[in-house]
């Protein structure tokens, strides 16, 4: 089996691309998405669902003689307002369906617009679905979320202090309010309903990309002692770190992302499981930029933290490109790498090549021995 | 070494299989959630002031409620202070509003007058009682249960153990009007002496009415400890009063009252209130219940004893909730978000095999059958959950499994990608594969305490379909750490060591030529 190509680099894990370098472009590209966001929050602010603001939502599946006229009709017998009424078709399996959605009201007329949609409709009253939320509830489980939020921030940041260090701490907080941000933007510009699911959805997203940003960080570790001894700049430990695992996010990106792709196509498109849609577009969004941002955002942001001590400050701007970034890997046994090497040695060029050949800590392998254990 | 991996290998299998066996072989799966299979969802949150103790007391004052008209497999939990009440397959949004949304006010109210109100006439007069017997309220230690008295037979005599004041032929002044059927008219015209302020009629349970005098007391007097007895052949109902100024003084400064019949309570009836409604009006037979207990007797069957008890036991509901939200999802958009969510899972997960197999090759096979080892526990668990802690599957908690599907790929791909950095760079696979899971395990643990950190926050501090999720997650992040160790350690490292695996090349790299390492 040999698999040549970009796609045999990066099973390989033999791809040189210097993340670090593209930092300033990378760093730009999100911060005018976050800035769009923020922009867009001011303006328009979230399409927020009955759940947040309180209010009544009825559903009905859309009939001959139920249409969106005569649900204006019903709502106007009922003594509601209905230029306020959110009115939407929603495309199911089982047909359309009409979903009507308007601010608080009393139980008596949510009863009596439920019936009067049935009879309207020419079905059962059990088959209108009613939501009513109270507006001091909406509030409440709003505050209940964001509070979850805070907790967690401040949790999973003593964790990576604790487990890693604390300019990884703050790197990945950094890195996970990006993802949010932008997933947030998208809903906000896109004027997608917010709903609990939705709250879900953000917070499987902070999951993702805390998850993503662990495993590169925990490469990055691993690099920072392999190279401890030697005097190997942050660019370089995190472009190398960033390269490793690049096979292994891309992977777990699909293979996360493949599920939702099918809850997305089969389950809201084919299907018409409309309750699912939206969760699965916040997920598919927040999963794609969890893993941009634990290569781009989060761990660059580490490297320039890292720069700042002084161990590191001195060799900041020596960063490896190419096949003299892949002589760093580990397994400098791969012929590229080895050609690599040996061509930098020639020319006696490169200081950051024989430092590694010399003094980081790549042992070959032991030896077979006959009998072990 | 290796008969320990084999071990642990087998017995994780053996766990999986046997559990799903179980589960399966009886017949058992998980239950729905609301938004999968169509009914009612009601969330209710206390007003003013409550404490733990009484929130208890109202959830379960509801979940007998609910037991009484016979859902199936309602779901009432508390989150937090929070109570969220599942009725699946309820239809009537209305009618489970009106059973769990009442606070059910128990009352206790001195009678000034009782009678029966003829439904026929219009101007409905109210007569002295013709058919009623009338219960004793008595302290439990003295004998003086209605021995005999009382039974059906006797509906035309005396009320028993009652010296009674009120003349049989006293009506109600003709001009107080009374439509028939209602239950809370206040009267427009003073009866002979001056009605006190607050005095209603109501109608009772047994059909009579009662003019009844402002309320005295409320169910918070008596322990939430009443039971039907059963003495000769009477039943009859034994409270315990609560102690202090809110329990046996309050009741006693009543029972002082209606014993020396004074003008406010003139009949020496005391009316138990539920909801409007006289639920019964026993005869005070002593001024102060100095034991502490209060049992009511009469002409009760056991249906009727049972009952008194249960109002009296849970009549009030301690706590004033209010309704925060309410939720009715038709049975046909359940089923179908059920459907939509099943078969995008099957979809998704095939499809994750494929990139598996197609990335991984033969190696692939190990993370099917952990993933089917995982699937099998956790559907084992959330099963046995399901029946013993009423815990639901809901649609956000299957987004929740889709998504640990994810994580739980990921170990193996951690695991794999790190393999395949030892064997390039040229150890063998028996020492990579060591090795590797080393590192594997270690960002595994990481990264899973982080996602686990994530669930336990969220199940703590929030409610409803995020705390679902939650669940789910915390469930799956801990599957994928037992996975890892369990199964996906011994299984790769009983490969690498393998006959099957000389020679031949993993993860499409070729083993090392053995030359200068056999020595």
């Amino acid at each position: 089996m040999t698999i040549s190509g970009a796609f045999g680099r990066l099973y390989r894990g033999e791809t040189t691309v210097d993340y670090y370098g593209k930092r300033r472009p990378a760093f730009i590209v999100s911060g005018v998405f976050m800035l769009v966001t923020v922009l867009v929050l001011i303006i328009g602010g979230l399409n927020l669902g009955i759940d947040f603001r309180g209010g009544v939502a009825w559903e009905a599946p859309a009939t001959a003689t139920l249409d969106a006229d005569a649900v204006r009709g019903v709502l106007e017998a009922n003594g509601i307002e209905t230029a306020n009424a959110k009115l939407q078709t929603l495309q199911g399996a089982s047909g359309e369906r009409i979903r009507v959605q308007v601010g608080d009201q009393t139980d008596a007329i949510r009863a009596a617009v439920q019936t009067a949609l049935a009879e309207q409709a020419g079905i059962e009253v059990q088959e209108v679905d009613v939501a009513a939320v109270s507006s001091s509830w909406g509030r409440s489980i709003t505050i209940k979320a964001i509070r979850a939020l805070l907790v967690f921030f401040v949790l999973v940041s003593l964790y990576i202090a604790w487990r890693f260090e604390w300019k990884m701490a703050l790197a990945a907080i950094a890195a996970m309010a990006h993802d949010v941000l932008v997933s947030v933007g998208i809903y906000a510009m896109f004027r997608f309903e917010v709903t609990p699911a939705t709250v879900v959805a953000f917070l499987t997203i902070l999951g993702y990309s805390l998850y993503d940003t662990v495993v590169v960080f925990d490469k990055v570790r691993e690099n920072i002692d392999r190279f401890a001894t030697s005097r190997m700049s942050m660019g370089n430990i995190v472009n190398v770190s960033s390269n490793q695992v690049l096979a292994r996010s891309l992977n777990t990106t699909l293979s996360s992302a493949l599920p939702v792709v099918s809850l997305l196509v089969v389950g809201a498109v084919i299907l018409g499981a409309t309750s699912l849609r939206a969760f699965a577009i916040a997920l598919l969004v927040g999963m794609l930029t969890g893993t941009y941002s634990s290569i781009f955002i989060a761990t660059p942001l580490f490297a320039i933290f890292k720069n700042r001590e002084q161990k590191y400050a001195g060799v900041a701007s020596q960063v490896a490109q190419g096949a003299e970034m892949a002589a760093l890997y580990e397994h400098t046994t791969t012929r590229a790498a080895q050609k690599a090497a040996a061509d930098s040695q020639a020319a006696g060029e490169s200081s950051v090549a024989k430092n590694t050949s010399t003094s980081a800590l790549t042992h070959p392998p032991r030896p077979r021995k006959r009998r072990r254990r | 070494m290796n008969r320990r991996l084999l071990a642990s290998l087998v017995g994780i299998m053996l766990v999986a299989a046997v559990a799903v066996g179980l589960t399966v072989g009886a017949g058992n799966t998980p239950s729905l959630g609301l938004d999968l299979q169509g009914g009612a969802s009601i969330t209710l949150q206390p007003e003013g002031e409550y404490d733990a103790p009484s929130l208890d007391v109202a959830v379960e004052i509801i979940r007998s409620r609910v037991d009484a008209i016979g859902v199936a497999e309602p779901e009432i939990i508390r989150q937090g202070d929070t109570v969220v009440i599942n009725l699946p397959g309820v239809k009537d949004q209305q009618r489970a509003l009106d059973l769990v949304g009442r606070t059910g006010d128990l009352q206790l109210r001195p009678v000034l007058q009782s009678g029966t109100i003829d439904p026929t006439a219009g101007q409905g007069a109210t007569t002295v009682p013709t058919a009623t017997t009338v219960p004793t309220a008595t302290t439990v230690p003295t004998a003086t249960t209605v021995p005999g008295e009382g039974g059906p037979g006797e509906s035309r005599g005396p009320r028993p153990m009652v010296d009674t004041t009120l003349p049989t032929d006293t009506t109600l002044p003709t001009d107080t009007t009374l439509p028939a059927g209602a239950t809370a008219v206040p009267i427009d015209a003073a009866p002979p002496t001056e009605l006190p302020a607050g005095a209603e009629v109501l109608l009772g349970r047994d059909g009579a009415g009662y003019l009844v005098g402002p309320v005295a007391a409320t169910g918070l007097v008596f322990e939430n400890n009443a039971s039907a007895n059963i003495q000769g052949a009477n039943w009859s109902v034994v409270v315990q009063l609560r102690g202090g100024a809110a329990g046996a003084d309050l009741w006693n400064a009543l029972t002082a009252r209606c014993y020396s019949r004074d003008n406010s309570c003139p009949t020496a009836q005391i009316a138990i209130v539920l909801d409007g409604e006289v639920i019964s009006a026993p005869v005070v037979q002593e001024a102060i219940f100095t034991g502490g207990e209060v049992q009511i007797t009469g002409d009760f069957t056991e249906q009727e004893a049972r009952d008194l008890a249960k109002i009296l036991e849970f009549g009030a509901v301690p706590v004033k909730f209010a309704v925060s939200q309410v939720q009715t999802v038709s049975p046909t958009l359940g089923t179908d978000s059920l459907r939509a969510a099943l078969i995008s899972g099957l979809v998704g997960l095939a499809l994750v095999f494929l990139l598996m197999l197609a990335y991984y090759r033969f190696v692939a096979v190990i993370v099917f059958v952990g993933l089917a080892v995982s699937i099998g526990i956790q559907f084992s668990i959330i099963t046995y959950l399901s029946k013993t802690n009423g815990l639901a599957l809901s649609l956000a908690g299957i987004a929740g499994i889709i998504v640990s599907i994810g994580i739980a790929v990921d170990s193996y791909i951690v695991f794999f990608e790190r393999l395949k950095d030892e064997l390039s760079s040229g150890r063998t696979l028996r020492n990579s594969a060591q090795r590797s899971f080393e590192g594997a395990w270690r960002t595994v643990l990481a990264a899973d305490t982080v996602s686990f950190l994530a669930a336990a926050v969220l199940w703590w501090l929030t409610v409803g379909s995020v705390r679902g999720f939650a669940f789910f997650l915390g469930l799956a992040t801990l599957a994928d750490v037992m996975i890892v160790w369990f199964f996906t350690r011994p299984a790769m490292l009983l490969l690498a060591r393998s006959k099957f695996m000389v020679n031949r090349s993993m993860l499409g790299i070729k083993p090392p030529k053995i030359t200068e390492g056999t020595s």
